[in-house]
């Protein structure tokens, strides 16, 4: 080191400095498998960050809650309830308790028991609280009984059908270490009992390690990285090139079947299984046109939901026409699909007193026009579904009008009923069957933007009745609805998306999560 | 001198909050809520008319435009941008783990279009009509005519997934920061090498470079010494407006290789109706596009004596 002037300089000559830098730039640009150390940590590809998990806040990403914290239920394969931080329950003859026995030697990632204490202090965050009045269980809440450091009983001021079954959604039901509640009941830190920890989050990735002290089966490898990649084709890009182990699922990181095909071909493993939603063609309430059963008839037999499933879906859906698939509970009898029948729906529309042909029907000295409201930002893949319809029901002698809009605008229009038709999406599981029947197809409930698929002062009675019946009378008063919808073509499912992965080849024993709302980890080991 | 320049920063004040009000008065007359998001995203499924009416109430919502226009403008100055209706976090805390990325982005891009830009133009130059200087015009017009999210996929495919030498997406190490760089420099500097390559080509033929010739100097030494640097300004001014272009090819790039700056954010606030996150993004891009243009005027001014002279009429 020499100083000039006082000050302290390094002396480097210009033949290291080069030698230098090429060496950065060689080691920076060294194949990154020779680097690469990622063998225990699987690395999950979500379109949007995760978020902090604030269990009662809207804003975080669903999957993320399910592998950090564990609710008293845990939603098994068609809906059967499964023993979670409950290892048992009961309900009362009367259906005004639950008795749940709490699972004992069970601790927070924080070190923090969970038992009945703890149990209580998170119920009674959301139970009984008005915001949350959404949850059947919440809005009937009456108080808490501790029967012993493991065993506490809900008491409620009604029977709720669907209480077991809404203490397994993502949230708010789980539960959060007491600890990490601060003094004004916020809470401070996602820390929960599940079998990951959240080691780090920000708006790139989110670094989980596993809970060795988790109660259940744990992960076979250590780490999990879910990585944010916003753009579906740099997210497949991502699982050819190895910096990804897996993509897909609709509320992680959507994989279209498009897509799906062409990763197939490349040599990636694609798993497809049904899934638990189904889109659903609306008709407007307030329409005058629609108002019409004769024209909802014709678009019923007039759309070929076949070709939709095969062409659109890339065989990626399943054609239907029941409300709820069957991977949902008491989803229903199933109705055989109709093939598409052009003279069917135009002997409908004659039945009806519409007059014309393939080229054009008329009533009254009014065409047969009809406005199709579709958002592709909010529904991705549905303008084409339009255009398909639009010209399947063109044949059939109807004047079709696709109003394409924007995400916000559809969200305004949709609660007002300002459209002939329209897309819907049912929730799928574990929201379902309760959850749609209840949002959607009930006039007074409030769903916001979302809006509802169909409504009527006939319809509410018999839905509210299947959503009240509980244990034997559950069933036939939901098929009463299923039914009810079915004999006035109230609406017109189309087809149910497959549950949609995939996996580089270094993934073994990848099998899809019970629901789209959970992340893929069970049963996996790396190679 | 500074007469002139206070001139012209009291000119760039005033633009910024004409920029600002008319995007405040675009975002607020857009379709949709905001009380009914906070309401959703507070309450989920149970957000209710009682509810967002009294959010709404809580927040001014039902005051007059301009009444709320000056409210967020005066916590805006204060750094108080509001809280991400999608992300549930100040927005001051989202520009801090996002701004970064962002301008280690356009840094990079800035310079790689800086040096592709003189390096194609000066290399066309001295061609002069052969081969290279054809070559180089249709690369030019190539790069200025396709769209960056094609490139990305053109250049993962090739670079990532096939030659495994560079990350598809994210932040790892300054390799993942090449794919992202070449693709948002590729458009502005095809555009600027033009620019160099059309302003050398005027210059060699003004009386300054005859000159030069005459004085025995050769092409190159006239091209150098004689044309490049009175292309400064024209080339300043052009590269001045193609860096702020290349906010907006942020908002694509940064999707693609999943950076996660200020434009991703944009998209994702556009997509979930983040009014509150679009409103504290564009006010910062107005901020980012006029100080810019703030900047190349003054370089222009301090660079050409003759930018200074007072204008008479």
């Amino acid at each position: 080191m020499k100083t000039n002037g006082g000050a302290a300089m390094i002396k480097l000559q210009r033949r290291s400095f080069l030698a230098g830098t090429a060496g950065l730039t060689l080691f920076s640009a060294l194949p990154r498998i020779v680097l690469a150390d990622g063998h225990d940590t699987l690395k999950v590809a979500i379109a949007g960050e995760t978020g902090d998990l604030d269990l009662l806040q809207n804003v975080s990403t669903l999957s993320s809650y399910t592998v950090v914290f564990d609710g008293l239920i845990h939603y098994g394969a068609g809906g059967a309830l499964e023993p979670g931080l409950a290892t048992a329950w009961t309900v009362a003859e009367d259906g005004l308790s639950i008795s749940f026995d709490l699972r004992e030697g069970v601790l927070f990632s924080d070190g923090t028991p969970f038992d009945a204490d703890a149990a209580e202090v998170n119920l009674k965050r959301w139970m009984g609280v008005p915001d949350f009045g959404w949850i059947g269980i919440s809005a009937a809440f009456d108080s808490i009984v501790k029967d012993a450091p493991n065993k506490i009983t809900v008491k409620l001021t009604r029977p709720v059908a669907a209480a077991l079954l809404e203490l397994t959604i993502v949230r708010p039901v789980r539960f959060l270490s007491p600890k990490a509640i601060g003094a004004d009941g916020t809470q401070t830190a996602p820390i929960g009992t599940g079998p990951w920890i959240v080691e780090s989050h920000d708006s790139t990735k989110t670094v989980l390690v596993r809970n060795d002290a988790y109660w259940g089966e744990k992960p076979s490898f250590s780490r999990m990285e879910l990585l944010v990649v916003p753009d579906e084709l740099a997210r497949a890009n991502g699982l050819r090139a190895g910096d990804l182990d897996v993509i897909g699922g609709d509320w992680v990181a959507p994989l279209s079947p498009r897509r799906a095909s062409a990763l197939k071909g490349d040599g990636m493993t694609v798993i497809a299984e049904p899934g638990t939603a189904t889109t659903i063609l609306g008709y407007s309430p307030k329409s005058p046109m629609m108002q019409d059963k004769a024209v909802r008839d014709a678009i019923f037999i007039g759309v070929d939901r076949a070709a939709m499933a095969a062409v659109l879906f890339e065989g990626y859906a399943d054609a239907t026409v029941n409300i709820f698939p069957t991977t949902v509970p008491t989803a229903g009898a199933r109705i055989p699909v109709p093939t598409r029948d052009l003279a069917a729906a135009q002997a409908a529309l004659t039945a009806g007193g519409w007059t014309g042909d393939a080229s054009g029907f008329t009533k009254d000295g009014a065409p047969l026009l009809i406005d199709f409201l579709v958002s592709d930002e909010a529904f991705p893949g549905s303008r084409r579904i339009a255009e398909m319809i639009q010209g399947q029901l063109t044949e059939v002698g109807f004047q079709v009008n696709i109003s394409s809009v924007d995400t916000a605008t559809i969200h305004d229009r949709r609660p007002k009923f300002e459209y002939d038709l329209t897309f819907f999406a049912t929730y799928g599981a574990p929201y379902d069957p309760h959850g749609s029947l209840g949002a959607s197809f009930v006039t007074a409930a409030d769903t916001g933007p979302d809006g509802k698929i169909y409504v009527s002062d006939d319809l509410d009675k018999v839905v509210l009745a299947a959503l009240d019946a509980g244990g034997d009378a559950r069933e036939p008063a939901m098929q009463a609805v299923y039914d009810w919808i079915s004999s006035n073509t109230a609406a017109c499912p189309l087809v149910v998306s497959q549950r949609i992965w995939a996996v580089n080849p270094r993934v073994a024993g990848f099998g899809l999560p019970t629901t789209d709302y959970d992340l893929p980890f069970k049963g996996i080991t790396l190679s | 001198m500074q007469r002139m320049f206070m001139r012209r920063t009291g000119l760039a004040v005033l633009l910024m909050l004409a920029a600002t009000a008319l995007t405040f008065a675009l975002v607020s007359a857009a379709p949709g809520n905001v009380a009914a998001l906070i309401a959703e995203r507070a309450a989920g499924p149970g957000a209710d008319g009682p509810m967002i009416a009294r959010i709404a109430e809580e927040l001014g919502l039902n005051d007059p435009l301009p009444v709320r226009y000056l409210r967020w403008l005066g916590a805006a100055l204060t750094g108080d941008f509001g809280i991400s209706l999608r992300t549930g976090k100040p927005m001051s805390e989202e520009f801090a783990t996002r701004i970064p990325k962002t301008l280690a982005l356009l840094a990079g891009g800035g310079v790689l279009a800086l040096l592709l830009s003189l390096v194609m133009g000066l290399a066309g130059a001295v061609s002069n009509g052969g081969v290279l200087d054809r070559l180089l015009h249709g690369v030019a017009l190539v790069g200025a005519s396709t769209p960056n999210f094609f490139v990305a996929a053109m250049l993962t495919i090739v670079f990532s997934v096939m030659l495994g030498w560079v990350p598809t997406f994210g932040v790892a190490g300054f390799t993942s920061w090449l794919l992202p760089w070449i693709t948002i420099a590729l458009f502005p500097g095809s555009v600027l090498s033009r620019v160099v390559r059309v302003n050398l080509q005027e210059a060699m033929s003004r009386p300054f470079a005859t000159t030069g010739f005459a004085k025995g100097l050769t092409r190159r030494a006239v091209l150098f010494r004689e044309a490049l640097p009175n292309i400064l300004i024209p080339y300043m001014t052009t590269f001045g407006a193609q860096f702020t272009l290349m906010m907006i090819g942020a908002i694509v790039v940064e999707r693609v290789f999943g950076l996660n700056g200020i434009g991703a954010f944009f998209i994702e606030a556009i997509r979930f109706r983040d009014f509150i996150g679009m409103q504290a993004v564009l006010l910062l891009f107005v901020v980012f596009f006029v100080s810019v243009n703030l900047i190349v005027d003054i370089a222009a001014m301090l660079a050409d004596p003759r930018l200074r002279r007072p204008r008479r009429a």
